[in-house]
């Protein structure tokens, strides 16, 4: 089995390339490849806890967590990204990591395949 | 090199494909690429299906949006999740999106 | 000891969304990706500017005079002063009637001394080649 690093930096509910992220997180997964998540820019907002879950947005906080629990996926958000945008440590999820951009580079290193999905 | 490629609009990013080559080049067509599967303008199918070409669409983005896997062109083959995580790691040595 | 290339192929441009800056700033951020990775192994990133995205390379941005903001042509030039590869696409300068001295090819004035280069695509299409993955911005 292989890893998949795939970076987002798309915006939660506004743009569903972040479903298309975690969909394809999760279907690797289960394929039992690891996969590394990385959120930049605008997609640092998945990493806020207290996501309300509406039928008319995507919802996507309570699909992260569990993919956290399989062991096989972590999830990572730009710490300067999110501070940017007023997210803290503190708003933080549980099990969403934070760390400098270099993570990225690093988890793209070790990545048999990498996908880089960019802002939208 | 094998190269996968995630065509996610319909409008934008022909340019950049029509510029790729590879060994080996496979299309994906999600989010609202999808409509390069199944839409004709005038009558006329997509160009973006004119390359040389494995073309997947995913059949997921086609249903969410109201498309039916019969509507789509004979040169495209409909994938689900599951199946795209094989293309990534069986038949794709890269992968892009755009 | 392991070297993976990552070639950033920016298309998207500047300001509007924040594509381009991120892949420059990612691509900085490999000076200091090491702390993560065995004695020996390190990442090298190539950044190419393609079809839109040569506009990023305009000399003269002033976003920090209007939106207070680091301009793309401060981050271009900072991955220049660190040495690292920067191609420009010939055939779209070319098709914008951008003349060389128009666009950001050096850092001289900061103290670097690596040039970027505008390329034939043939030459990105090689450098999207030997790279281990692709990051289209």
């Amino acid at each position: 089995m292989g890893k998949l690093t795939i970076g987002s930096f798309s915006s939660l509910v506004g743009s569903m390339s972040l479903d298309f992220a975690v969909k394809l997180s999760e279907a690797a997964v289960q394929k039992g490849h690891k996969v590394d998540l990385w959120t930049s820019g605008n997609a640092t907002m998945l990493s806020k806890k207290g996501q309300k879950a509406f039928k008319d947005y995507s919802h996507l906080a309570k699909k992260v967590q569990e993919l956290v629990a399989t062991g096989n996926f972590q999830i990572t958000a730009c710490e300067a990204c999110a501070e940017a945008r007023g997210y803290k440590k503190d708003d933080t999820m549980e099990g969403f990591q934070r760390h400098s951009m270099d993570w990225y580079l690093a988890s793209a290193f070790s990545a048999d395949r990498v996908l880089h999905i960019g802002g939208d | 090199m094998k190269l996968g490629v995630f065509l996610s609009d319909y409008r934008t990013g022909a340019d950049v494909l029509d510029r790729l080559t590879a060994d080996k080049l496979g299309i994906i067509l999600v989010g609202n690429g999808v409509y390069h599967a199944t839409i004709k303008e005038n009558g006329k199918a997509c160009s973006v299906l004119d390359k040389k070409a494995a073309y997947y669409v995913l059949s997921e983005d086609l249903e969410c949006r109201g498309c039916s896997a019969a509507n789509v062109d004979s040169r495209v083959k409909v994938v689900t999740y599951g199946d795209v995580v094989d293309l990534i790691f069986n038949d794709y040595e890269k992968i892009i999106w755009i | 000891m392991a070297i993976k290339k990552l070639g950033f192929v920016v298309r998207t441009l500047p300001y509007k969304i924040e594509g381009s800056r991120l892949a420059m700033t990612h691509a900085i951020s490999s000076q200091t990706v090491e702390i993560y990775l065995e004695d020996g192994d390190n990442v090298e990133p190539v950044v190419c500017f393609i079809g839109d995205g040569v506009l990023n390379c305009l000399k003269g941005h002033q976003a920090m005079k209007h939106y207070g903001i680091t301009s793309l042509e401060q981050h271009i030039k900072n991955s220049l002063l660190l040495d690292l590869n920067v191609l420009i696409c010939k055939e779209d300068v070319e098709r914008f009637g951008i003349k060389e001295d128009a666009l950001i090819m050096d850092a001289a004035d900061i103290g670097g001394e690596t040039n970027a280069k505008i390329v034939p695509y043939s030459e990105i299409q090689k450098a999207m080649e030997s790279a281990d993955h692709l990051l289209f911005c």
